[in-house]
Formats: structure tokens, sequence, C-alpha cells
């Protein structure tokens, strides 16, 4: 853990940080909030709850320093411990399966055969969306971490309060997930397998 | 012609595989050495190409559809008001 050095801020800087380093990234926090409750009303209250903490906490915030991967470490932490318990979810990812899957050395394995690029194109609409919704919310996390976000292994792993081989390995299998549920919607919208 | 030496760390092995690499190169932490090293390994490696596209196409596609546009203004005002109360 690292100790937290507890910073000294005017009103006026408070609301500089608040203004200039924490709100612009709001949008990103609202999808967030989204992607993890998957209702649009959960995700106001949990951007709302964790605008509110940052602040209250903003002096543990040093300034400059990455406020977009503390704000959503923020987020992710109002999720477990105040929404997820609310809704009793509990965590449903199967680590061990994860660990062994991606010890695995066989390339050819990881290519889904029956999802094709061409495919794709066609998915115009809701699948793409509706396939990470589909997914479990551990594994839709990384994906928005890392695709949406642009999130780096070590930001992911402070986020998550994981080790980055976690992070590494629970992403891989998010995207082995993701493609059997884009090869579910290729197939029913009539591509045969190759 | 020697094959040039391979910058990718191995993350299990001996020598980094064929996944380590694509998965490195799309989570975003590859370096332009190693992003070079292997579009060269694929001209040569078939199920790393076909992975490589499929695999990138749905990360594009996930970044344009899944982005969810702007947050709600009545939020973005709740928050702004509650703050200034909090300050003043």
């Amino acid at each position: 853990m690292e100790d937290v050095v507890r910073q000294h801020y005017t009103d006026k800087e408070k609301r500089e940080i608040f203004d200039h380093e924490f709100l612009p990234h709001i949008n990103s926090m609202y999808n967030f909030g989204y992607r993890l409750t998957l209702d649009r009303d959960d995700a106001k209250d949990l951007v709302q709850d964790t605008y509110f903490k940052a602040f209250r906490f903003i002096e543990s915030f040093q300034r400059g320093t990455n406020a977009k991967a503390w704000l959503f470490r923020i987020l992710k932490n109002s999720f477990i411990n105040d929404y997820r318990k609310k809704i009793k979810e509990p965590n449903k990812v199967d680590y061990q399966e994860v660990e062994s899957y991606y010890n695995s050395e066989d390339v050819d394995r990881q290519i889904t055969p029956d999802l094709r690029v061409d495919a794709l194109k066609d998915m115009i609409g809701d699948e793409i969306s509706n396939a990470l919704n589909a997914l479990d919310v551990d594994f839709r996390t990384v994906i928005i971490l890392c695709d949406l976000e642009g999130f780096k292994y070590e930001e992911m792993a402070k986020i998550l309060d994981i080790p980055i081989g976690t992070v590494r390995s629970r992403l891989h299998r998010a995207r082995q997930l993701l493609k059997e549920k884009l090869s579910e919607y290729a197939k029913s919208m009539g591509y045969k397998n190759t | 012609m020697s094959e040039p030496t391979n910058p990718f760390t191995p993350v299990t092995g001996k020598k980094p595989t064929c996944m380590e690499m694509l998965q490195f190169i799309l989570d975003g932490q590859a370096t332009p050495e190693q992003k070079e090293y292997f579009r060269s390994h694929m001209d040569h490696c078939m199920p790393c190409f076909k992975s490589y596209h499929l695999d990138m196409a749905i990360k594009e596609l996930v970044q344009t559809k899944c982005c969810g546009g702007e947050a709600p203004t009545e939020l973005v005002r709740t928050i702004k008001s509650q703050i200034a109360q909090n300050i003043s």
C-alpha cells in the first residue's frame, strides 16, 4: 500500500481541481457506471456518489497526478461496497479457470473459427453493446478499462486492486468470451461456420 | 535471412508465445519496436494474422459502439451545485 500524503488546498484550489481535473472525466465515469450496473438511474447515483466522495477526500489527491484512474477506483469501490451489496450479486468469475485457460500455449485454440471479420461488419446495431453487457461484470470491466479508456496494466491493477498478471489473464478471458457471444450473434444472422 | 531478436518478454515459458505477443498488442501495451516485430511475424504466421485482424475489428467496434456518449446534463448540474454548496 502506498502512503497517502495529505495535501492542503484552499477552497479556490479545491474548486479548480474539481472543475479542471475531475469533471472532465464525467462522460467516461457515467459510461463506466452504466456498464457496471446496466441501469441508467443506478449509474447516475453511482457517479454522483463518486464525485461527492472524490470531493470529500480531495486532500488525498495530489494535484496533477492521474485523476481519471483515481476517480475510476473510487467508482469501482463504491460499486462493490455499496451497489453490489445492495443487490446481493456475488462475484461469479471462476479465477482458477481463467488461469488455466491463459496458461494454454496453443494459439490455434484461441481462434474462434466461426467468427469472421465480415460478420462483424454487419453488426451495426446493439449487438456489440449487448454482447459486452452479457459478460460477467468483472470481465466487462477490464474490456472497458482497456479498450474504451486506454488504461495500462499497471493502472488497471491499481483501480481493481488485483495483480498485473490477473489483469492480463482476465482481459484475455474477457476477449474470448466476447468473441463467443459475437459468434452466437453471427450465427443468428445467418453467417455459416468457416 | 535470420530472424530479428524478439523484443517481447515471455510471460510463462522461456520464449514469448504467439498468444502472449498478440495480447500485448491488443491490450495497447506494446512498444513501437514490439509492434514492428509482430507485423513482420504475421507475414509468416497465419493464425496470428487471422486472430489479429478479428480481435482488432472487435476492439474497434467496442470503441465505436460502447462509448456511451455524454453524461446526462441534469447529473452534471446536480453534482456541480452540490459541490458549490459544500464550498460556500
